[in-house]
């Protein structure tokens, strides 16, 4: 373990002079290596009319770049055991490939490949349009998707993360090739990239393979900073859906802190307290919560008597000001009502006399023993320190770590009295219309 | 001699009253220690009427036990930084722990408690009902769950395990009560024909000692035999369950297929990852996706149970696009058994699949998946090691003879549930 808490192998990090941080985590005991690239650019960095750009281009990199014609990623990683995959988000797309620790110099020639140089053909483009159709209609199946969309659009009237990085139907069907290519050119480049490499290999030998791989890359990329602000919300706002399903549903937003924000630890605290866990240092296997939490605030108030079948908080923490949520799933014959009603007495409870000194002990127990854990593997050891470093830097890590330790049950009252206002919230509500109430 | 320090080489212990003993070496360096107790606890043996009882109990096993209730648990849990996990299945049902390798001893006598001693505490059980009851409704109305549930009631007969869910009806769960929770508990929880797995930077000796200390009052030590029902003279048919209001049409073709014990069982396997299992490399990825344009995800999966076992291909699409994706599924479906894959095919996704072994290894959970698999279908210590020649042992014509039995579109049931106009 490391001095710091969080478990993780020794990181060494430089610049290449086009401006492509890299970021090397080296276990000899690792039978894999994972291959991560993040790029600071998210729908965050779209405008109306080209929402879903950053995910459009997230598709299309596996689309044909100068060496690596359209199906020869995939096929060059997974024909070695490898896996890939690739994801988008408001701040960030990432690209990674883990694959046996002896292929290491696969997953490298095809990023430095395409990093700059993914040709993004008109009739690829096309292609692909219908596939990002596809993926929004599965998700749109979902009333949680619908409600988590809505909440959003809702909350932010100027900032970009107003729209999912889905992007908006319109949007998709509309964007030319040009433009999107256009998008890529300007912003996907080493000088917004983070590459990070964890697993079983030779820092020195792959620092060299680095250097000659990517150095030649031109230095691309345009400023990514995000210039809208988001002006402060007066008065509550709300929404009303409806559409297929059997349970109605709920979630409230407040806005949060960003990552770097001097609240965003105490809101961690906040989010473990009322929800059982943080995503940040989690003691589950994934990124994602795995396990129901009878001891937090929110399920002993609404799961345990009968009222929701699921409740939990999430704080997810963005570049910028993002959102604090709380959502239910209300059991039958519950009316939202009366779940919104427990929800603001829990709220109201925890900003007057914020979490007891036996719940700080055992949230501090938790975080450290969830951080002891949270680097097992070449491909999670990628994940989290792309995720910090895209976001903040590769140490952030180990900085929120110990300042989150250092919350006192005092600053999570204040940050719960502070953030959590009902003059603040957004809340969405799913009603659904009725059908499948029985056998 | 053999490593006894390769996580690919599982060792068989003491059998405790029936309970297989099975230790793992922990991939090196790994943090972590998972435990495992599978068990014949599936749904096939919820008792008629009441159906969901498998699933309840799983749950709650979870839930409290012993001196803990379900919040003195969850503490517990959270101060060794540890979480429990449950999965059940037609034919058995899992419980699972994993936490930090120094608690190894402690994460032992949790799992021993929650197997052994659950508490069924009334608060815990009307709790769980409610949770089961949400998730009936969702498979009736989500068009994914709905296309499964569907498909698999059109496959398999009245009576046959594999043609539910687990999740009973309205009816089946409000006839549950605790009293029959208890009772299916201590018949089914049994140390018969169950496995506890241990994937742990201790040797094979400790796990032993601890099994034998931790899990010994087991209240039924024979196990409940289990045989399918026949399956009849089933014809293939198309069920369409319109769904209005949806974004996505969920498309799914399914059938019967051959038990894990079948020799055809690896080229089976390569059958399938050909098909649609090995992503990004499947004929239906490339053809539904990849040339189409059509779906956002089109795979298929094998799934070879103990007594027997099924396939499914699948994706979801547009409502105006399902009846190309329709016809490719099952024209793919077809040329797995009427075509004899070429060489180089079947060398790519081989090797892809040997490949892949390594990644299994990049954490104890991962790893321990591998071992309880073995351990679960008495396969021998060293399959995992054996797998990549037995891989390499199969010929373009064992591939589509094994597809002819196990990816048997002849049979196959269509299920279209969606916004279908």
């Amino acid at each position: 373990m490391s001095p710091s808490g969080v478990a993780r192998p020794p990181l060494q990090s430089f610049q290449l002079d086009n401006g492509l941080s890299v970021v090397l985590a080296a276990d000899s005991a690792s039978p894999t290596a994972s291959v991560w690239v993040w790029y600071r650019v998210g729908s965050k960095n779209e405008w109306p009319g080209v929402t879903g750009a950053s995910h459009w281009v997230e598709h299309m990199l596996f689309e044909g770049s100068p060496r690596y014609g359209k199906g020869a990623i995939d096929r060059a990683i997974v024909s070695v055991g490898g896996e890939l995959n690739a994801f988008t988000d408001t701040d960030f797309t990432a690209y990674f490939s883990t694959v046996p620790r002896d292929h290491l110099s696969v997953p490298l020639d095809i990023e430095s490949d395409r990093m700059t140089r993914a040709l993004i053909a008109d009739e690829e483009v096309e292609r692909e349009r219908t596939i990002i159709h596809s993926e929004r209609e599965g998700n749109e199946n979902w009333p949680e998707f619908r409600v988590e969309e809505d909440l959003y659009a809702l909350a932010f009237r100027r900032h970009p993360y107003r729209w999912d990085a889905l992007g908006h139907r319109e949007d998709i069907a509309r964007m030319t090739p040009a433009e999107l290519r256009g998008y890529y050119h300007r912003f996907y480049g080493t000088r917004n990239a983070i590459l990070v490499v964890a697993g079983g290999f030779d820092p020195t030998a792959i620092a060299a393979e680095i250097r000659e791989r990517f150095s030649p890359l031109p230095a691309t990329g345009e400023d990514v900073t995000v210039a809208e602000v988001e002006p402060p919300q007066r008065g509550e706002r709300r929404s009303e859906l409806s559409g297929p399903g059997t349970t109605p549903y709920l979630q409230i937003g407040w806005r949060s802190p960003a990552l770097a924000d001097p609240a965003t630890p105490a809101t961690l605290v906040l989010d473990t307290l009322l929800g059982g866990e943080t995503r940040m240092f989690s003691a589950g296997a994934g990124w994602w919560r795995s396990a129901e939490h009878p001891s937090a605030r929110l399920y002993r108030v609404l799961v345990d008597p009968g009222l929701a079948v699921r409740a939990a908080s999430d704080f997810r923490p963005k570049f910028y000001p993002g959102l604090f949520t709380i959502q239910a799933l209300a059991a039958k014959g519950v009316s939202l009502d009366r779940i919104e009603h427990e929800i603001e007495r829990v709220v109201e409870r925890v900003a007057r006399t914020g979490p007891t000194a036996q719940e700080m002990e055992e949230i501090r127990t938790k975080i450290r023993r969830g951080a002891a854990l949270a680097y097992e593997g070449a491909s999670r050891i990628g994940f989290r320190l792309g995720y910090f470093s895209v976001l903040r830097s590769p140490e952030y890590e180990d900085e929120l770590y110990r300042a989150v330790l250092r919350v006192r049950a005092e600053e999570v009252r204040a940050r719960a009295r502070e953030m959590l206002r009902p003059e603040h919230r957004v809340v969405v509500r799913y009603t659904p219309t009725g059908e499948g109430q029985d056998d | 001699m053999t490593d006894r320090t390769d996580p690919l080489r599982i060792e068989y212990g003491a059998e405790l009253d029936g309970l297989q003993v099975v230790h793992q070496p922990a991939p090196t360096g790994a943090a972590s220690v998972s435990a495992t107790y599978v068990g014949p606890a599936g749904w096939a043996f919820d008792p008629p009427g009441r159906e969901g009882t498998a699933r309840l109990v799983n749950q709650l096993v979870t839930s409290a036990a012993g001196r803990l209730d379900r919040i003195a648990l969850a503490r517990r849990l959270d101060r060794l930084g540890a979480t429990l996990a449950r999965q059940c299945a037609p034919e058995s049902a899992e419980v699972s722990i994993w936490g930090p390798a120094s608690e190894w001893g402690h994460l032992l006598e949790i799992l021993a408690d929650v197997v052994l001693r659950p508490r069924f505490d009334p608060s815990d059980v009307a709790r769980a009902r409610r949770q089961m009851r949400e998730r009936q409704l969702r498979e009736a109305t989500q068009p994914a769950s709905r296309a499964e549930v569907e498909l698999w009631r059109a496959v398999f007969p009245e009576g046959h395990p594999y043609r539910e869910s687990g999740v009973g009806s309205a009816r089946s769960l409000a006839r549950i009560t605790r009293a029959d929770l208890q009772k299916f508990h201590r018949a089914q929880y049994s140390s018969g024909e169950a496995v506890l797995v241990v994937t742990a930077p201790v040797g094979p000796a400790a796990v032993e000692r601890a099994a034998r200390r931790l899990f010994r009052s087991f209240a039924t030590r024979t196990a409940p035999s289990l045989s399918l029902p026949p399956l009849g003279n089933r014809r293939p048919t198309e069920r369409r369950i319109d769904l209005p209001g949806r974004s996505q049409v969920e498309v799914r073709l399914g059938g019967v297929s051959i038990p894990r014990s079948a020799p055809e069982y690896p080229a089976a396997y390569l059958a399938n990852e050909i098909l649609g299992g090995r992503p990004m490399l499947s004929r239906l990825f490339q053809q539904v996706r990849e040339k189409g344009g059509l779906a956002y995800h089109a795979s298929s999966a094998l799934e070879a149970m103990r007594l027997g076992g099924h396939f499914e291909v699948q994706a979801g699409t547009g409502g105006d696009r399902y009846p190309k994706v329709v016809r490719l599924l099952r024209q793919e479906l077809a040329r797995a058994s009427n075509e004899e894959v070429s060489r180089a095919t079947l060398d790519t996704i081989r090797e892809s699949a040997i490949g892949q072994i390594p990644l299994a290894l990049e954490s104890t959970s991962d790893a321990h998946e591998l071992a309880v698999d073995v351990a679960y279908h008495r396969l021998p210590g060293d399959y995992w090691l054996g797998w990549p020649a037995k891989l390499r042992a199969v010929r373009p014509r064992d591939v589509r003879a094994a597809a002819a039995l196990a990816l048997d579109v002849r049979r196959a049931v269509t299920v279209l549930a969606g916004p279908l106009g």
